[in-house]
């Protein structure tokens, strides 16, 4: 009997010691992500988890405030122009990799070497197609250098991660990253964990939280159970409806706009009418309050993202006005005639929630509404394959640069690969902005595509969503509108 | 004997290959992996590149000479997902599944053997009813959500248990638990009816009319008469596991095994990943068949192995 005693006493002191989480310094964070980084090379993917941690790892040219203005981050200014391809960036002095390398007019040279090096197929090219090469002017001057004229250089450059020349050529970039930022790679369990270290000689100063554990959580009810037992200080992707469950959360615009692309030469919705009839039969109000609880802002008319440079401000939403859609489905001649809504689920917040909802909406103008839920690849292939374009795909776009003309060239331009017109003259605008390095003109086009696109209910815009984080009592963080999640700004109350 | 397991490993060979040939013309069926890769904003010259570098533009048939020449060496080329050999993930996350499933089905077996027998000598007494009802509740829950209410009760309410992850004692609990429950409550009456079933039998009243106590009966005879069955139906279960249960209770908990790799590679449209993970899955199945077969002639030498 003593011996069972004893035995079950000893099991249980081992679950106790097991679960009690060990401070290895006096203020150290878990943060719940949902995927796992797949690789911690900074260059290669354009992967979601690996930029959350390396964005605390490493460092750019340019950086964004936590409201996206952007600014000089490894940079010592602003860039400024030699000539229309040529920019010239003056470097931070004494900046140093975490392996004692130097940040130097040599690194960003590499830097930029390597990631545009077609050997290295780097998925992030698609940021970068613009950039020809960067030249050394001197120890602390870099001459970018681009194929023809690209006023968004500077957001480009927000984006690309600077690495050790000399540890990129014999270190393991992909395993145990070496950059200038406030945090340094400690170790990474594959598949469970991964933890890095306040950096004592960080330029900026050293972080006020000594250390971040990263968990890979994919299950969000599992991420918010992590919160609520307390081994977890912030959770990503909070859904709206558990904001009243958790001890804190904070929320902010996302980069992500939720909207439909109209098919403007289908047989339907080839008609301005139809469209600006679609765009006036949903109460986007009221799908904020009901959907997301209030975390998401019905967008401004247009499907550019409100923090973008290029954003057309003077836009207003659509109204709600079902009789008037009625009334013009029927002038239309439309009454009875087949819309076919197309989307995903599962991809994105309230994917299906929406696009149901919609779906919904339109069938009350009196067209004959079918929803058609695809499987997410072959909805890639409704969405960017060569097939007929389908008279309305939902979309929730991210904007990663901020800058309009990410949305423009995807979604407007009748080359790009989710556009569903054929409007040559509004591709001709977009081309002309994408060169324009005067950026009130430039500004001035793209306030023109959007009040166009807007008439004409080229799309139908539907809401500027919000990130949600869970966050433990102790934490405390305003997150960015850049979504990046950046340790060194965060704070634990004793 | 020997002629037998050369027969069942030739066998196994055309199986590995059938489930090799289909995962690979499936994966290739479900869209196109190049979008699912790339970033949305991709342009059209970076995806016929990717194609390239990952060789699906070549014919089909070609891809799948070069596939079948993987197989012999192993060598499924690199994840698209992590950009590592794909069989390296397999091999990093397999002993953590192979952990997971001693631990949740190892404690099934063990628990359901003294649960099924003590229901089996009074049917309709206290622990029949009580065994039973859970069984039911074990059958009937969905896996993901028992996880679910685990987390809950004994992670978030009583703080007994970490939510997820794997690293101590302590984490593989809730998930091996979780895991446990549906083979336990099959296990449990499998051996309920079998027992109730064998002590009715002629042989068991001689020996107890002989003076045998009951103990003996069973340890001696019974057990050893149902093991068969268990053997067979705890094989059952073990391959239900590998292929199905791990998915949804890695999931849950965060378990970095197998299961919760696929899910990931199929989200992630990589398929030579998913290839990796299936023909290794393929192969441990087979092999399972064949010990089964020769554990079960071991135990009851009038099997006929053919």
């Amino acid at each position: 009997m003593t011996t069972k005693l004893l035995a079950q006493a000893v099991g249980l002191a081992t679950i106790f010691a097991c679960t009690t989480v060990a401070p290895a310094w006096a203020q150290s964070i878990t943060i719940a992500i949902g995927s796992e980084p797949s690789t911690l090379d900074p260059q290669l993917r354009d992967d979601g988890g690996e930029r959350q941690v390396n964005d605390n790892i490493y460092e750019t040219l340019m950086a964004r405030t936590p409201t996206g203005e952007l600014v000089p981050g490894l940079a010592a200014a602003v860039p400024t122009q030699v000539d229309a391809t040529t920019w010239q960036f003056k470097l931070r002095e004494g900046v140093k990799f975490h392996n004692g390398e130097p940040f130097n007019a040599d690194a960003v040279v590499a830097s930029v070497t390597r990631v545009i090096d077609p050997a290295n197929n780097s998925e992030q090219m698609a940021y970068y197609g613009t950039i020809k090469g960067a030249e050394k002017v001197d120890d602390l001057t870099v001459n970018l250098v681009t194929n023809g004229p690209d006023p968004i250089l500077p957001s480009r450059l927000y984006w690309m991660k600077m690495i050790a020349p000399g540890y990129s050529k014999d270190g393991d970039l992909a395993g145990a990253p070496v950059g200038t930022g406030p945090y340094k790679f400690e170790s990474w369990n594959r598949g469970t964990d991964l933890t890095l270290v306040a950096n004592s000689d960080y330029w900026r100063g050293e972080p006020e939280i000594d250390g971040v554990t990263y968990r890979f959580v994919t299950e969000p009810g599992t991420r918010l159970s992590g919160l609520l037992s307390g081994e977890f200080d912030v959770i990503t992707n909070l859904l709206p409806e558990f904001t009243e469950s958790v001890p804190k959360f904070a929320a902010v615009r996302s980069l992500e706009t939720s909207v439909f692309v109209l098919g403007t030469d289908n047989e339907v919705t080839k008609d301005p009418k139809v469209r600006q009839a679609l765009n006036l039969a949903i109460d986007r109000q009221s799908m904020v309050e009901s959907l997301f609880m209030g975390y998401a802002s019905v967008a401004k008319g247009s499907h550019i993202n409100p923090a973008a440079v290029g954003f057309n401000e003077k836009l207003e939403p659509y109204p709600y006005d079902i009789e008037k859609a009625k009334a013009l489905i029927k002038e239309a001649g439309a009454e009875g005639k087949p819309l076919v809504v197309v989307g995903e689920s599962g991809r994105w917040l309230k994917d299906r929630e929406q696009i149901e909802a919609v779906a919904g909406y339109w069938a009350e103008t009196g067209l004959q509404v079918t929803t058609d839920i695809q499987e997410f690849s072959q909805y890639l292939e409704s969405l960017m394959g060569d097939g007929p374009r389908p008279d309305s795909i939902f979309i929730a776009n991210s904007n990663e640069l901020l800058d309009a003309d990410r949305e423009m060239s995807f979604i407007y331009h009748k080359d790009g690969a989710a556009a569903s017109n054929s409007d040559a003259e509004m591709a001709a605008m977009i081309e002309a902005a994408r060169t324009e390095t005067d950026a009130a003109k430039r500004k001035s086009i793209y306030d023109q595509i959007q009040q166009k696109g807007h008439e004409l209910s080229y799309t139908v815009p539907l809401f500027n969503l919000q990130d949600i984080y869970g966050l433990s009592e102790r934490m405390e963080w305003q997150p960015r509108v850049d979504a990046k999640m950046i340790v060194s700004e965060m704070k634990v109350a004793e | 004997m020997l002629q037998f397991i050369l027969r069942r490993l030739f066998q196994g060979v055309l199986v590995v290959f059938g489930v090799s040939a289909t995962v690979f013309v499936v994966t290739r069926l479900a869209g196109d992996p190049v979008s699912l890769m790339l970033p949305l904003s991709a342009t059209e010259a970076q995806r016929i590149a990717f194609a390239q570098q990952i060789g699906l533009d070549q014919p089909i048939a070609a891809q799948f000479m070069r596939f079948l020449g993987d197989i012999v060496t192993l060598d499924f080329g690199n994840s698209l997902w992590q950009r590592r050999p794909a069989i390296d993930v397999v091999f990093e996350r397999l002993p953590n599944t192979m952990l997971l499933i001693a631990a949740g089905l190892g404690s099934a077996v063990i628990l359901s053997i003294p649960l099924g027998a003590i229901a089996a000598l009074r049917p309709g007494g206290l622990v029949d009813r009580l065994t039973m009802s859970i069984g039911l509740l074990g059958l009937a829950m969905p896996q993901f959500w028992i996880g679910l209410i685990a987390i809950l009760i004994f992670a978030v309410q009583l703080k007994w248990l970490p939510t997820s992850g794997m690293g101590t004692v302590a984490h593989i609990v809730l998930p091996a638990l979780t895991l446990s429950l549906t083979p336990l409550a099959r296990f449990t009456m499998m051996v309920r009816a079998a027992m109730i079933d064998e002590l009715n039998k002629q042989y068991v009243k001689t020996a107890r009319a002989k003076g045998l106590g009951l103990p003996r009966i069973l340890r001696v005879h019974t057990l050893r008469n149902i093991l068969v069955p268990f053997l067979s139906i705890s094989g059952w279960e073990l391959i239900s596991t590998l292929s199905g249960y791990t998915v949804v209770v890695e999931t849950v908990f965060a378990w970095p095994g197998l299961g919760l790799t696929a899910v990931q590679a199929i989200q992630r449209g990589d398929l030579f990943l998913m290839q990796a993970i299936v023909f290794v899955i393929a192969i441990l199945i087979v092999i399972i068949g064949i010990v089964l077969d020769i554990l079960s002639k071991a135990v009851d030498p009038r099997i006929e192995l053919n």
